[in-house]
């Protein structure tokens, strides 16, 4: 009776104390102010802003008619809908895409959401000569409002009663659905002017708005009243936040930053912690306060395809054999995730493969075997660290091998113009990365490998990749929606690419959160296209 | 009474100035020190300034350590461990020997000093003399000229030219220099630092050719060329020499200042300057890569500021001319506009 | 005077002008350095990177496109092509932070210059002399950042001591305000100080050596009384001079200390806009440099023209 009686007093304490526990666990502290630094100045206009900076900034205040999933990891890469009531349907082999407004959608001046703004919102964006725009010039009519600036866009028909919003365009074009969930095109109310609002932020359709914007300083971010009105139970997509207010600083030293955090002066840094500080920050406090994340991107080596030397393609596999991911990883002190191949880890239709295994050996047998007779090769690279030393441990790499390589150090702003500039001599070979526009493979390989996008000038494809077979390939995956059978074939296509070896890629750029004790890292979301969540930083 | 010439008499106050003298012998030191550098690399260091070493190891009193290790930290200084390899420690994470590339970029370092002072003296010096001596409309042009020049923040504009030049380099009819051409400092340094090396050296052109011995060699029937040049420059020499001297260490400094910001001694070549920001990325880590690079430059300024000195006093004891021995300073007299 | 004052605001506005001219000149000479393509992004097309030019004027003539900049310097309406953010906010947002640095600096390093100066030439070739001249020969042979990188890793990194950069507004917090600031000026200081307390000290033992000193030894002065009524007050106008000069330059941004500081100033928005080719922020920063270093100019002749009235006003100086 004794054993019986201390057996289920043990299992209720046990019962209890699960109950507490996970009562405790699941619930943080709701509401407080977190405070956060950036290194640079983004620009806070949804129309303009380009980079990882702005998008963290503007994710949960601006939202387009779809969104990318408030999740981290392949998880992220999903898009759901946003403002629009569901996924478009896509019609008429693809050239149609017609969504609808969700009912009751308001922004944060009380002024009601409607299906028109859509068509006002891309207007804008080719009014303010956006660098986004070129994504949407595939609309009926667009082309010609770009030019004109007047007229309003054709292939965009909306009506405000129901809610509906028809977009034509003028090819299919599989890529359209992450074009709609892009910042470029967050609905904005008709008359929003057509200039940098960074210094007086649009209305907010999102959870937060941006307020108190001071350029240089810093800028904050309060709940926005509209959204526990009207927004938040029409958007269960789109998760609500759990601090009150948002205050950012601008600190242009990332030093600095790490410091702050360190002795929890800021809760949380955007930037990247730089690489002398990586390892010391990593070791201390991996699991409790740092994460490594990963940037859907890749950094390789493009070898021009069209002339000698790197016409031959056992060179260039020699060149692949030849460059070992360990002393990148090295160079880069932390911040790459080595990889072999065209697509990145995180993007659909990524699947780990390496052709060519290091092996300096195999890589001099191949270079005696093609004996080129041109061995005189420039190789450029820019001059942000560590890129410059990566271009340098790359003409190394070729000096070894057999080449006489010369090392050429352009200023980062003139990089990409000199090197898409096919006039430009001595093209042989050099440094380059791509980071994605969203989460599609057509982002990287029509740009990079597509016959079709060599340019005398601003050329992307600076492999000079031009094969007719895999062109045409590009051109239709690029047309079909984006479901398994497409990502089992882009998957194959980064193969028979790397078999071509038109690039040596050796990896893709890791980011970092690290925030303070008193921020609960597990909640932290960081999504690989939009960076962190503002929505889910919770203290502890 | 013997008459000594005063160049005797200079040479021998300068002998007595035993500080200068020192300073003159830790200048010889350094520069044996950079002379150095072929033989060092190639029999103690086994290696060149711009070899990579990133994954290799290296054997130091027994045991094998990493060049770079897995973080991109590099070694530290081994000293004479490894037989005199990496004995500065490596230059980053491509594993470069530190002291082979501190040789080697001392020779830069001093050449880009030597050569753009020179360059600048030079123009300074037919400058100065034809605004001095022609004065007039001549001199209104060069004056205005350089005022302009003057007129800019130096820094800012040293790192503009910088800027542009380093990109695609300096195309004029058929002379044609690369983006990393060392040339492309000497050209803008010593382009930035003539006005003020003209400016004090017009002011005495014209107060030298009030002298009688001007008017004199005019009265004998000398012409403008050689008045200029065989009555006023002899008369300059002492100024020159000091100047020369003062510029070479104002311009180490403005080198290095190009070079840590980027926009002077091109990569993969190393000046002391581009050493120090090369080594800034890593000051948290391996301070040494950012301090021993500066130590250099401010032991070679130093020495070569203190023997300016000395010549100063030597040539000229009751000088007035006086060359602030950094860019941005002029003669403190009126300036003209 | 008027003449004067006159010539001299003419040759100011050519100054300006000259210089924003080559300012302009260089940055359209840089090969391959397309603003409009920069704007467009990695995704460009021809219509956005043609709408472009047209919305910033860029396929104007040359001229054409200096003086639409010019105009937008002095009306407030210049934008830069990075962030495209208002230039003239941006240096307002910067002047507090150039200025705190400069003058403070000026503060600290007129103060050291002339004690150093005044006792190395009381007693010249002494002990104290010599030890000052150790200092301040070695002040100016300092590369300045270096000097600043060493003190930010180890007095403000290693040991704690001072904050690690950063600018705190002197209306925040007047004690973070300094406390932030004196590693930056430390390290500006030194170099002037240096030169300046050598200046003052030749000065000072020319200026011993002429007849009115000793005329007022004769007359019973003690040399301390010497010392600071005759020879410091006329050995100090060189100084004042050269400082008005040196002032009037660094107002325009201590690019170097600003960016290792990472103080929040003209000169380090000078730098970041100079790496990105940045010309309109530039030619504001040059411009509102230039136009200091010319003032600045103008009233040490004034002031020279003051002190010695045997020097004319405008005239060729001997």
């Amino acid at each position: 009776m004794r054993k019986l009686q201390a057996a289920l007093v043990v299992a209720v304490l046990t019962m209890v104390a699960i109950g507490l526990s996970s009562c405790g666990g699941s619930s943080g502290k709701e509401g407080g102010t977190l405070t956060g630094s950036y290194a640079s100045f983004p620009e806070l206009d949804p129309a303009l802003s380009y980079d990882q900076e702005g998008w963290t900034a503007m994710y949960d205040t601006y939202l387009p008619l779809l969104t990318y999933k408030h999740a981290g990891g392949d998880e992220g890469a999903e898009i759901v809908p946003a403002l629009a009531a569901s996924l478009p349907k896509v019609t008429n082999g693809g050239k149609t895409y017609t969504l609808t407004l969700r009912k009751g959608l308001k922004y944060s001046d009380g002024t009601p959401v409607k299906a028109s703004d859509f068509a006002a919102t891309v207007e804008r964006l080719f009014k303010v000569n956006s660098p986004g725009s070129p994504f949407y010039e595939g609309i009926v009519g667009a082309e010609e409002f770009a030019k004109t600036k007047s007229g309003g866009i054709s292939g965009i028909t909306t009506d405000d009663n129901s809610g509906k919003i028809e977009i034509e365009l003028t090819q299919p074009r599989g890529t359209f659905t992450d074009e709609l969930a892009m910042l470029f095109v967050a609905l904005l109310p008709p008359g929003t002017p057509a200039k940098n609002l960074t210094t007086e932020p649009p209305p907010a359709t999102g959870p937060y708005k941006i307020v108190n914007v001071e350029p240089g300083k810093g800028w904050s971010y309060v709940r926005n009243p509209q959204w526990a009105k009207s927004n938040d139970k029409a958007i269960p997509e789109v998760p609500s936040g759990h601090v009150d207010k948002i205050d950012i600083s601008l600190v242009r030293n990332s030093a600095t930053q790490v410091n702050e955090i360190e002795r929890n002066q800021k809760n949380w840094m955007q930037t990247l912690v730089p690489a002398d500080q990586y390892a010391k920050v990593k070791s201390k406090y991996e699991g409790s306060q740092f994460r490594v994340e990963h940037s859907i991107s890749t950094y390789f080596f493009w070898l021009n395809t069209e002339e000698a030397p790197f016409d031959d393609v056992k060179l260039r596999q020699a060149v692949n054999y030849a460059v070992d991911s360990a002393a990148l990883e090295r160079i880069y002190a932390g911040s790459l995730a080595a990889s072999h191949q065209i697509l990145p880890e995180g993007m659909p239709g990524h699947e780990t493969f390496n052709l060519y295994p290091h092996d300096m050996a195999k890589a001099k047998k191949l270079f005696a075997e093609a004996n080129p007779s041109d061995r005189n090769i420039t190789v450029w690279t820019d001059n942000e660290s560590p890129n410059d030393k990566a271009g340098a441990y790359y003409a190394g790499v070729l000096n070894e091998l057999g080449f006489n390589a010369k090392l050429k150090t352009i200023n980062a702003d003139n990089y990409f113009g000199i090197i898409g500039n096919l006039s430009t001599p001595d093209l042989d070979t050099g440094w380059a990365d791509w980071f994605q526009d969203y989460p599609h493979p057509n982002d990287f390989f029509q740009p990079l490998l597509d016959g079709e996008s060599i340019a005398p000038t601003y050329n992307t494809n600076t492999a000079r990749m031009n094969d007719p077979k895999l062109n045409a390939k590009i051109a239709r995956l690029g047309e079909e929606q984006l479901g398994p059978q497409q990502e089992k074939e882009y998957a194959q296509l980064d193969r028979e690419f790397m078999e071509q070896a038109p690039w040596a890629p050796y990896g893709s750029n890791t980011l970092s959160t690290f925030v303070d004790s008193e921020i609960d890292l597990e909640k932290v979301i960081f999504n690989p296209t939009m960076g962190q969540d503002l929505t889910s930083f919770q203290f502890k | 009474m013997e008459g000594r010439s005063p160049w005797y008499l200079a040479y021998r106050r300068l002998r007595r100035n035993r500080i200068a003298l020192a300073a003159a012998g830790l200048f010889v030191a350094i520069l044996l020190f950079v002379l150095a550098a072929p033989l060092w690399a190639d029999q103690v260091a086994h290696t060149t300034p711009n070899a990579n070493h990133t994954l290799e190891k290296v054997e130091a009193r027994g045991e094998t350590r990493e060049v770079v290790n897995p973080e991109g930290k590099p070694v530290g200084p081994l000293w004479l461990d490894a037989g005199g390899r990496f004995f500065l420690g490596a230059d980053g994470t491509l594993g470069r020997d530190e002291m082979v590339r501190l040789m080697y970029g001392g020779r830069v370092s001093l050449l880009i000093g030597f050569s753009a002072t020179l360059l600048a003296t030079l123009l300074a010096t037919v400058l100065g003399l034809l605004a001095g001596y022609y004065r007039g409309w001549t001199d209104a042009a060069i004056s205005r000229t350089l005022d302009v020049i003057w007129s800019f923040p130096v820094t800012l504009l040293a790192i503009s030219l910088g800027l542009a030049l380093a990109v695609g380099g300096l195309r004029i009819g058929p002379l044609h220099l690369s983006g990393s051409s060392i040339w492309i400092p000497i050209l803008i340094i010593g382009f930035v630092y003539t006005p003020y090396l003209a400016r004090p050296i017009r002011g005495q052109v014209l107060s030298l050719r009030e002298q009688e011995f001007v008017e004199a060699a005019v009265a004998q029937g000398a012409g403008p060329l050689r008045v200029m040049f065989g009555e006023l420059l002899p008369n300059l020499a002492s100024t020159l020499i000091v100047f020369f001297a003062l510029g070479v260490a104002n311009n180490m400094l403005l080198e290095a200042t190009l070079s840590f910001l980027g926009v002077g001694v091109q990569p993969p070549n190393a000046s002391w300057g581009s050493m120090i920001g090369g080594g800034f990325e890593l000051i948290t880590t391996a301070p040494l890569l950012t301090v021993i690079p500066g130590a250099m430059i401010l032991l070679t300024v130093l020495s070569v500021n203190v023997f300016g000195e000395g010549l100063r006093d030597a040539l000229d004891p009751k000088s007035k001319v006086l060359l602030e021995a950094h860019a941005g300073t002029p003669e403190p007299r009126g300036t003209p506009v | 005077m008027s003449r004067f004052v006159i010539r001299r605001i003419v040759g100011t506005v050519l100054v300006l002008f000259a210089v924003s001219v080559i300012v302009f000149t260089i940055f359209n000479v840089i090969p391959d350095s397309n603003p409009a393509q920069s704007m467009a992004g990695k995704n460009a097309t021809p219509t956005l990177v043609a709408s472009i030019e047209k919305e910033w004027g860029f396929n104007d003539p040359l001229p054409q496109q200096y003086v639409t900049m010019m105009r937008k310097v002095f009306t407030g309406d210049l934008i830069s092509y990075e962030g495209r953010e208002d230039v003239d906010e941006r240096i307002l947002e910067g002047i507090p932070a150039t200025f705190s640095l400069c003058i403070g600096a000026a503060v600290i390093w007129m103060f050291f210059a002339i004690l150093f100066g005044y006792l190395s030439a009381r007693k010249p070739g002494g002990l104290l002399d010599r030890v000052l001249t150790v200092v301040s020969v070695t002040g100016i042979s300092i590369p300045e950042f270096w000097l600043a990188a060493v003190f930010l890793n180890y007095l403000a990194y290693k040991l704690g001591l001072f904050p690690s950069g950063g600018y705190v507004p002197l209306t925040e917090d007047p004690l973070q305000w300094a406390y932030h600031l004196i590693l930056p000026w430390t390290t500006l200081s030194i170099l002037y100080i240096g030169l300046y307390s050598r200046v003052l000290r030749s000065n000072m033992l020319d200026v011993l050596g002429e007849d009115y000193v000793r005329t007022a030894r004769a007359k019973g002065l003690s040399p301390g009384q010497v010392m600071t009524r005759h020879v410091l007050r006329n050995s100090l106008a060189p100084i004042v001079t050269l400082f008005g000069l040196d002032f009037g330059a660094l107002l325009g941004g201590a690019i170097v200390v600003e960016y290792i500081f990472n103080l929040n100033g003209i000169g380090l928005y000078t730098f970041e806009s100079l790496i990105n080719q940045d010309l309109p922020p530039v030619i504001a920063v040059v411009l509102f440099g230039a136009f200091f270093i010319v003032l600045f100019n103008a009233l040490v002749d004034l002031f020279y023209a003051f002190l010695d009235p045997r020097v004319k006003l405008g005239s060729s100086p001997q």
